[in-house]
């Protein structure tokens, strides 16, 4: 099945260099429907006024981080099977197996490049 | 107060009968005298710490640096990924403007670079103050023998910080030999 370039995708950070980064990736990506959030709280409201493909957080943000985004997501019926992609410098084992728990569907260690995104966005969107 | 503390024994108060008023007299003035000695001597190792000068100079400047770091890194990234994003944009018709306006917007990356110098040069002088903060901490500790609180932090902000981030895993980068290699996220997603 290959990756529909159309689907929306929202990157959650709170360095907007980082978000400018993935945004340059996604582009060259061939996605073009991008938007972001720059924390937790924002990210959930913008999850509930518009259906999203996959969304791509930091972990470490405030007020809402983004392993608390995804139990939200998780909880919530309607977002529950949106397909969530961690991108966090959390590189603690513990860190990696909560979100797992949580139900994180990848997880990808900063720094990381264009290729280690391209392979995580095809594994869980089924190309 | 080692010393003193080893003389509990000696201070009971002994029967009526067996007490010697000058001895008695002798004993406490030599207790004042080491009581005093000791104050004397935390107040020198006080004044060594030279704290003063760490909360006014170097633990400010050492604050300013690390701002003007942030701000230098943000400003030249900034630049850098405005040159790159202008390059893949590029709308150029022909091979000769296209190159001009790619080997302008490198010069410009070059330019930007240049932060690396200037922030190193800034964080070596954190890193110097920090050094000496941890020098006379040290020093300090080690001649009143002091021991941590068991209270825990005393700033009542910085428990609930330090609470929220047990709470939420908010560990931060690992240095590189303690962090998990994607490979190995990897392998736990199967």
């Amino acid at each position: 099945m290959a990756l529909d370039l159309s689907m929306p995708i929202l990157v959650v950070d709170d360095y907007q260099t980082m978000v400018r980064i993935i945004r340059n990736l996604l582009k060259q990506l061939g996605f073009e429907d991008v938007d972001d959030a720059s924390d937790g709280t924002t990210a959930l409201a913008k999850l509930k006024t518009k259906k999203y493909g996959l969304v791509i957080s930091d972990w470490n943000m405030e007020p809402m981080t983004g392993y608390e985004l995804l139990r939200h997501v998780r909880a919530d019926e309607a977002l529950r099977t949106t397909p969530f992609i961690m991108v966090t410098a959390e590189s603690k084992t513990e860190n990696v197996i909560a979100a797992k728990k949580a139900g994180v569907n990848n997880y990808i260690v900063k720094p990381f490049n264009a290729a280690t995104l391209k392979t995580k966005i095809e594994a869980v969107c089924g190309a | 107060m080692p010393a003193i503390a080893a003389k509990t024994n000696a201070t009971r108060p002994r029967r009526t009968a067996d007490r010697d008023p000058v001895s008695d007299v002798r004993l406490i003035t030599r207790e004042l005298a080491e009581v005093a000695e000791y104050i004397a001597h935390v107040k020198r190792e006080i004044g060594e710490l030279r704290a003063n000068e760490l909360y006014r100079e170097r633990i400010p400047t050492a604050h300013d640096e690390l701002g003007s770091v942030v701000n230098a890194t943000a400003s030249a990234t900034h630049a850098i990924m405005a040159a790159a994003e202008e390059i893949l944009c590029s709308q150029e018709d022909t091979f000769e403007t296209y190159k001009e306006q790619v080997e302008s917007r490198v010069l410009a990356i070059f330019e930007a670079c240049s932060f690396q110098d200037i922030t190193g040069q800034r964080i070596s002088r954190v890193v110097e103050a920090l050094g000496q903060l941890e020098k006379r901490l040290s020093r300090f500790a080690s001649a009143v023998n002091a021991r941590d609180s068991e209270k825990g932090p005393v700033d009542p902000e910085d428990a609930l910080r330090q609470a929220r981030k047990e709470i939420l895993l908010l560990n931060g980068p690992q240095d590189e030999d303690e962090a998990i290699a994607q490979d190995d996220i990897d392998a736990l997603f199967g």
